[in-house]
């Protein structure tokens, strides 16, 4: 009992003695603050060097340069006390990379909805035809969804790691928003990795039918076909979908190789490495879904007939007169259009096409 | 809810896979074999110990025609096998929870190589499933339910990695118990039913002299 009254006396003392400290501390800073105010109110200049203590930090932020000092602690940056490059890093996430890459995203939608409005789903012209072509195998079609499906997840998990701040936390609250960013971070980081199995995958499959040939720029040249009534001929891939094809392998790897950068920080790379890193792995994604936005835009709404290949496996024969003629005519000489009867026998019946089967190709 | 789903519906749902899978073995074995008149030619438990351990390595056309169902087979399983039993999580959820035992869990980079298996083998086998003209014809609804709740468990298990945030880890439980409990009414008894199936076929070979 004495104890217990002898803690409570304890407390009530350590208490008056902060409210005094408080208190002391209340008063010693009143005079700057005066003298602060009263400074700016005769115009003299406030840059008075009030703080001594500025002018170390100021050298501990070594003067935007990076300078390693030393340090018992052994580790990648283990030298340095404060990275100077971080702040620019920071703003640059904050005020560009965010607004711009926001506008950017919300802009292509804009202009696919315009697109839409102004000139509606593309038609098949001569309407739905009784034959089909095999376009894609069903390994094609499996790595095609196969890499959708992670690049949506990484897609969707990366815009909330990015906007979810400014975006999210205004309309779900900082409490729900941390968790889902949790879940988004965990899931990006282990997910990210089986986007380089999909593009490897991908490339080894389509690479040959994506390589440039002639016939291809003019296509590019008369905005292949949508802008316009009139047709213009195209091969297995036209220019658009060639493009699309490169900037994915090439814009991928740099979002790939920048991405394990980011997650595995066991080669030695610095924090100067990792806001490099995340720029350009920013950038890259950025630019990816814009294109994405685009490819997913004529795969549904846009285009009557376009996602049919990628769906089936068959496309219509028609569909690929009008849209890749070169390809479609030489397969139709080679007999190769079947009924769609016989489509819907193979595809709903009998035998399945052999996984990794050969599409016949230019 | 946190509290139910740590608590009563664990008990419940894992006394529903014991009890269910215990079940669905015992019924298994005593509707017992047809009785075979003839002399047997070869040993049935030889016929049967091979077939088990045999398939495991596919024949040549199976490693062929069905490459893609044969790598993302193996990736998937022995991927999940090891997150199941070797991830750190499970291991002290198991022991706390269920065993009381505990063993070496696997190190964090052999978690993330499983799990990526564990996913790749998956989405794959999955897509195969939907896109290809025969297995979409062989599927039923209880494949897809299967694959998309093994799916979901594991998903939100690697959403839950940081163990910073109790609902995320929820989540997962409750995936988990939902798995559970669907587990023993499915065709994911293959993980205990494989085993019958295959020495059975075995078994039936060898009395026979076939060497299948």
């Amino acid at each position: 009992m004495a104890r217990s009254i002898t803690l409570q006396i304890d407390n009530r003392n350590k208490q008056h003695a902060g409210w005094l400290l408080l208190l002391l501390l209340c008063l010693f800073v009143q005079p700057f603050d005066t003298f602060a105010k009263a400074s700016e109110s005769r115009g003299i200049p406030s840059a008075v060097v009030l703080n001594p203590a500025a002018e170390i930090w100021r050298d501990v932020r070594q003067r935007e340069q990076l300078t390693n000092g030393t340090s018992q602690v052994k580790g990648v940056d283990s030298g340095v006390l404060i990275n100077a490059y971080g702040d620019q890093w920071r703003n640059f996430r904050m005020q560009q990379l965010i607004p711009i890459g926001g506008f950017l995203l919300i802009g292509v939608v804009i202009a696919l909805a315009l697109f839409y409005l102004f000139r509606g789903k593309v038609a098949i012209e001569g309407g739905e035809s009784d034959k089909k072509l095999l376009r894609y195998t069903n390994y094609e079609q499996l790595i095609h969804w196969f890499i959708a499906s992670i690049f949506l997840f990484l897609a969707i998990s990366g815009l909330i790691i990015l906007f979810g701040r400014p975006v999210l936390i205004p309309i779900i609250g900082k409490e729900v928003f941390s968790i889902i960013a949790s879940a988004c971070k965990e899931g990006h980081n282990l997910m990210g990795p089986l986007f380089l199995v999909a593009l490897i995958l991908i490339f080894i499959k389509f690479v040959r039918r994506n390589i440039y040939q002639k016939g291809d720029l003019s296509w590019l040249l008369r905005g292949g076909g949508i802008i316009g009534k009139k047709h213009v001929p195209s091969n297995f891939f036209n220019m658009g979908e060639k493009t699309m094809f490169w900037m994915l392998v090439l814009v991928g790897s740099v979002v790939i190789i920048s991405g394990f950068v980011l997650i595995f920080p066991i080669f030695g790379q610095g924090r100067e490495w990792m806001e490099l890193a995340h720029v350009g792995h920013a950038i890259g994604a950025i630019l990816m879904i814009s294109v994405i936005i685009g490819h997913i835009y004529i795969g549904t709404i846009g285009m009557e007939g376009a996602i049919e290949g990628m769906k089936t496996g068959y496309c219509d024969l028609n569909w690929a007169k009008e849209h890749h003629d070169l390809w479609a005519t030489k397969a139709e000489q080679q007999g190769e259009a079947i009924s769609n009867d016989k489509v819907s026998q193979l595809r709903e019946v009998s035998s399945a096409q052999p996984l990794g089967g050969h599409v016949q190709e230019e | 809810m946190g509290q139910f789903i740590d608590g009563p519906l664990w008990a419940f749902s894992l006394g529903v896979f014991v009890l269910g899978v215990i079940w669905r073995v015992v019924t298994i074995l005593i509707a017992g074999n047809r009785s075979d008149l003839a002399t047997a030619k070869g040993s049935a438990g030889k016929g049967a110990i091979r077939a088990v351990f045999s398939r495991f390595i596919p024949e040549r056309t199976v490693t062929s025609r069905g490459r893609i169902q044969l790598i993302a087979g193996y990736l998937f399983h022995l991927g999940l096998l090891a997150l199941l039993f070797f991830a750190k999580p499970h291991v002290d959820f198991i022991a706390e929870r269920i065993t009381g035992l505990s063993w070496s869990a696997m190190p964090h980079w052999a978690f993330i190589v499983s799990a990526e298996a564990a996913f790749i083998g998956l989405i794959l086998l999955w897509l195969h499933r939907v896109l290809n003209p025969v297995t979409r014809l062989l599927s039923d609804l209880d494949d897809h339910v299967g694959s998309i709740l093994v799916f979901l468990v594991m998903l939100t298990g690697c959403l839950a990695l940081a163990q910073s945030f109790e609902p995320l880890r929820l989540i997962h439980l409750l995936l988990a118990e939902l798995l559970l409990i669907y587990f023993p009414f499915s065709k994911l008894m293959h993980a205990f039913t494989f085993v019958m199936s295959r020495g059975y076929t075995g078994a039936t070979m060898g009395r026979k002299g076939i060497n299948a």
